[in-house]
């Protein structure tokens, strides 16, 4: 890992020494051992900011939307599911291919933080990370902690669909194999067996909890319409309400606008602090695409329709 | 089809939201697809769910 966040920061130094790039966007050490923090560097000097490791969870391909008209090049570093982001962007026109510099990095997962916070001392000062397969080694200043991968990371980790960056110009480190992607679908099969009593009830109880933080929303790599229909105040689509209906109308409308375009990053699932399943949904349609429409995940491969922009005549017509 | 299917996932009952395509010229099609939608819904009931709050 230390290896990695070597190479990655000679990468954005030369990037930015050779005037390729005004901006490099990638991770840093955040106050916390376990946590990282999106880092803007703009000189060579900087670069020592730049870091890797189980930590890096974060979505970096957001970042891009707010610099798609400013002066000058970025380079952004990303794992492999965002990448599949940056295609996205790309394929919505969002962003343009030559302004920006993918340094893509192959993830053997992400831990999440809250669960190695726990068992780590506050003070501890983070060593090293290493990766050993099915498992996680943090060194720290107060001892070495192992954290197995299939208690320890993220969900979305352990069905990786890409665990290479599906697009990039450089690539750090070596490229690491597919595993359990045949199960990404698991947890959505086994809430459709439910009845639909026990559906709306599992739905409703984790709705009523929706604060319309909106984290979900802003974290989302393909939320970037300029106006949002939840924030809109003439005509007010979506009350601001929050109770039970309006969350339900919130989460059922946020799911279907992503829909066909959600790269399946699993940042809204991540972010949301009430520990609403929104990726269940989102999975959901992605889910249903695959079984009727056979689409690939959005942003697994460049030139992609999105599922709901292309019309073939073999599609399934149910309203015929 | 996608929205029909997320409905029902977070627990709407199957058949609450119907689709159909429908021509201007299709008159016939239009009035037997109404009664259908009539008959079902009356056959469910009054929609309950997201119903709580509202007085």
């Amino acid at each position: 890992m230390m290896n990695l966040t070597k190479q990655i920061r000679e990468q954005a130094k030369k990037l930015l020494e050779e005037k390729k790039v005004d901006l490099v966007i990638g991770f840093g050490q955040g106050t916390e051992l376990a946590r990282t923090t999106p880092v803007f560097i703009d000189s060579p000097e900087g670069v020592s900011a730049l870091t890797w490791g189980p930590f890096c969870a974060n979505n970096l391909a957001k970042y891009l939307i707010d610099y798609k008209n400013a002066p000058g090049n970025v380079a952004v570093v990303v794992k492999g599911c965002d990448s599949r982001s940056v295609i996205r962007l790309l394929d919505d026109n969002q962003i343009s291919r030559d302004k920006i510099v993918v340094i893509g990095v192959p993830c053997a997962g992400q831990l999440e933080w809250q669960k190695v916070a726990d068992e780590i001392k506050p003070d501890a000062a983070l060593k090293e990370t290493v990766d050993n397969g099915d498992s996680f080694v943090v060194k720290t200043s107060t001892g070495d902690h192992t954290f197995n991968k299939k208690d320890y990371m993220l969900h979305r980790c352990l069905v990786c669909e890409n665990p290479n960056p599906v697009i990039a110009d450089f690539t750090i480190g070596e490229e690491l194999p597919v595993k359990n992607y045949a199960e990404r679908f698991a947890e959505v099969e086994e809430l459709e067996q439910l009845g639909l009593e026990e559906k709306s009830a599992y739905w409703d109880k984790q709705f009523s909890r929706c604060l319309r933080c909106y984290a979900c929303r802003n974290v989302c790599s393909v939320c970037t319409c300029a106006l949002c229909v939840f924030d809109q105040m003439k005509p007010m689509w979506v009350s601001k309400r929050t109770n039970l209906s309006e969350n339900t109308v919130f989460h059922i409308t946020r799911a279907f606008h992503v829909a066909g375009r959600c790269v399946d990053c699993g940042e809204c699932d991540r972010v949301c602090p009430m520990d609403i399943p929104i990726r269940k949904l989102n999975q959901k349609i992605h889910k249903d695409l695959k079984d009727l429409f056979d689409s690939p995940t959005p942003g697994s491969k460049q030139g992609l329709l999105s599922a709901l922009g292309e019309f073939s005549l073999g599609d399934p017509e149910e309203f015929m | 089809m996608l929205l029909k299917r997320l409905l029902e996932y977070v627990g709407f009952e199957p058949g609450r939201l119907t689709a159909r395509w429908i021509s201007a010229s299709e008159g016939a099609k239009f009035a037997s697809t109404m009664d259908e939608v009539t008959e079902k819904i009356k056959s469910l009931g009054p929609n309950t769910k997201m119903r709580d709050e509202i007085l």
